[in-house]
């Protein structure tokens, strides 16, 4: 149909308006106008665009030089890029939380098949994201990359409620403040996690990769 | 039938069941102004780019869907106390982040938690919150003096999620919150992170 | 654009009925854009339809327990939509809509310039002078493009009360835009 041969280009502007007026008064025109691109370009590929706006108006507001901002948007937007791929490659659902999760963790230290060997565990997407951004806090403080993935995953196979999984940087944390590394940290409480999930794992955890998305009306 | 309305064999040029060549000659005219209509219809596309963050403003401070917790129950109280950061050692200030969180059951966590801030900042003349819950302004969410140590706090309901922000003291300073995780800001500094 | 391994809607709406209430904000992306035409056109405002947009979403997310087949959402929040934008046209009669088509993007210097514009603002008025039902058949077959059969499956109704409510369409149009000649 014409219209929607029409209709790509013109949607496009109309993100890039968006965008524009959410960057309005926060940072220069020309911070705001390679955003828009860059923007544009990423959300056709199914990635999340907030990120990328909020990192702009954060350079605007610590007052930092355009071309530095420019080159902070762009380095989110290849976290987005690296996450994108890495949860496809794992067969998870790769929806703009989930992305944005996985972002985080890659900007906080962890790589792309870390993300990976997370979305293989196959927890549910809110779980998986929530796994994500435990995963990033933990590289932020200090856990190192294997202890960290083994800990998350042990963590998100075991079934418990998100809630439980938000605890893990405070309980690495207090062992920390006891004088232990958070590698040994970390790997101490996976441990315990892994012992308590011997004893007795509730039933039904983990799904299957999910159908394709069927057509909608 | 008044003399507005189109001939039918028209409507149906209109409903796309006949093209004008179609039409007798005496209706050509008709057909012509009825394409003309069409061609004024506007397809352009609209898009709403921002709703998705007002719409989940909106229902993050309304109770759950499923009707089964409302969101102001009373909720058991947990206090997360980071009491080393507290040590004079730390040039600037130290903080301490006390959170109210769900109830431990097999509910979901909760969808808004009440985080306070709170920075020890003796020499400062003015503290600040600023982060990705609120546009990185340094203006919008200033802390309290509330102790006679140079403590500052504030209380903030925010939506369960991930959260970057930093202190911004006198103004000026970007200060990360000492006793949270931090990650690079891409600009060469730090921005304390909040996991909910 | 979409990677194949995206949820479902049910899936999505099972997770929010489940608590997750933030992922709620995966089906807004999803669908934020998909009514947004309709609702502009159906309200002659881009400010009306953003506001409707929004509603009917936080209206569908209070609802969202009756939402019966949660793999139909989109169907289900169209109605929700629609409902918005038949109360907002009673409520905002009285105004003059006279905003429609000058609050378009100014984007489109591609397309014919200033007659394009004033024939698109003539049509946007002249729409806006039918009633709710003889739009919607008009802005859901003209601007969405559907077939009569797709809208009657849409909207619960035959194909001939369709026809028939938009044959009154163009002759109520045609005379609108005599009139503003």
């Amino acid at each position: 149909m014409i219209a929607s041969l029409v209709a790509l280009p013109l949607t496009l502007l109309s993100l890039q308006q968006g965008i524009a007026q959410r960057l309005a008064g926060r940072v220069s025109p020309n911070v705001a106008a390679a955003v828009e691109g860059t923007g544009t370009a990423a959300s056709a590929r199914g990635l999340p665009v907030d990120p990328l706006i909020q990192k702009a108006i954060e350079g605007g507001a610590k007052g930092i030089a355009d071309d530095r901002v420019i080159a902070a948007v762009n380095l989110v937007v290849s976290h987005l890029d690296t996450a994108a791929a890495a949860l496809r490659e794992g067969g998870a659902s790769a929806d703009t939380l989930t992305i944005a999760a996985g972002a985080f963790a890659v900007s906080a230290g962890l790589s792309g098949s870390d993300i990976t060997a997370l979305a293989r565990v196959g927890a549910t997407p809110a779980a998986l994201t929530v796994g994500l951004r435990v995963a990033g806090t933990l590289a932020a403080l200090g856990v190192p990359p294997a202890e960290n993935i083994g800990l998350v995953s042990v963590s998100l196979r075991s079934g418990k409620p998100t809630a439980d999984l938000l605890l893990l940087p405070a309980s690495v944390e207090s062992e920390v403040a006891k004088g232990s590394t958070p590698a040994a940290a970390a790997a101490g409480l996976s441990r315990a996690a892994a012992a308590q999930g011997r004893h007795g794992p509730p039933p039904g955890h983990g799904q299957p990769p999910h159908p394709p998305t069927p057509s909608h009306p | 039938m008044s003399d507005h309305d189109f001939h039918p064999r028209v409507k149906q040029l209109l409903d796309g069941d006949l093209t004008l060549a179609d039409l007798p000659p005496e209706l050509r005219a008709e057909g012509e102004e009825a394409l003309r209509l069409l061609a004024a219809v506007d397809r352009r596309p609209v898009a709403f780019p921002t709703m998705t963050e007002r719409v989940m403003l909106a229902v993050n401070t309304r109770p759950s869907p499923a009707g089964w917790r409302r969101m102001l129950e009373p909720r058991e109280i947990r206090l997360r106390i980071r009491p080393w950061v507290l040590a004079p050692a730390l040039a600037l200030a130290a903080a301490l982040i006390i959170w109210i969180a769900g109830p431990r059951t097999a509910a979901p966590a909760p969808s808004l938690v009440t985080v306070r801030f709170v920075l020890v900042a003796p020499e400062a003349k003015a503290v600040s919150l600023a982060g990705t819950f609120n546009q990185w302004d340094a203006r919008a969410t200033p802390l309290v003096r509330t102790g006679p140590n140079g403590t500052w706090t504030a209380t903030l309901t925010l939506p369960a999620g991930q959260h970057q922000y930093a202190f911004v003291v006198d103004g000026v300073r970007w200060v990360p919150d000492p006793g949270a995780p931090a990650v690079d800001d891409g600009f060469g500094r730090r921005n304390s992170v909040l996991t909910l | 654009m979409r990677p194949e391994t995206q949820q479902t809607d049910a899936d999505i709406v099972r997770a929010v009925l489940a608590g997750d209430h933030e992922r709620y904000a995966v089906l807004v992306e999803r669908y934020r854009d998909r009514y947004a035409r309709y609702a502009a056109r159906m309200l002659g405002s881009l400010d009306a339809a953003e506001d409707a947009v929004q509603d009917a979403f936080v209206r569908a997310f209070d609802q969202l327990a009756q939402c019966k087949e949660p793999d139909k959402f989109v169907g289900w929040f169209f109605l929700i939509l629609r409902n918005r934008c038949y109360a907002e046209r009673r409520r905002s009669k009285a105004q003059a809509p006279l905003e429609a088509a000058d609050s378009l993007p100014a984007v489109d210097r591609t397309d014919g310039g200033a007659e394009t514009a004033e024939r698109r603002r003539a049509l946007q008025h002249a729409l806006l002078e039918l009633t709710p039902d003889q739009r919607e058949v008009f802005v859901l077959k003209h601007v969405e493009g559907l077939s009569y059969g797709q809208i009657a499956e849409r909207l619960n109704t035959s194909v001939p009360s369709l026809k028939m409510r938009m044959h009154r369409a163009y002759d109520r149009l045609r005379e609108q835009l005599r009139e503003h000649k």
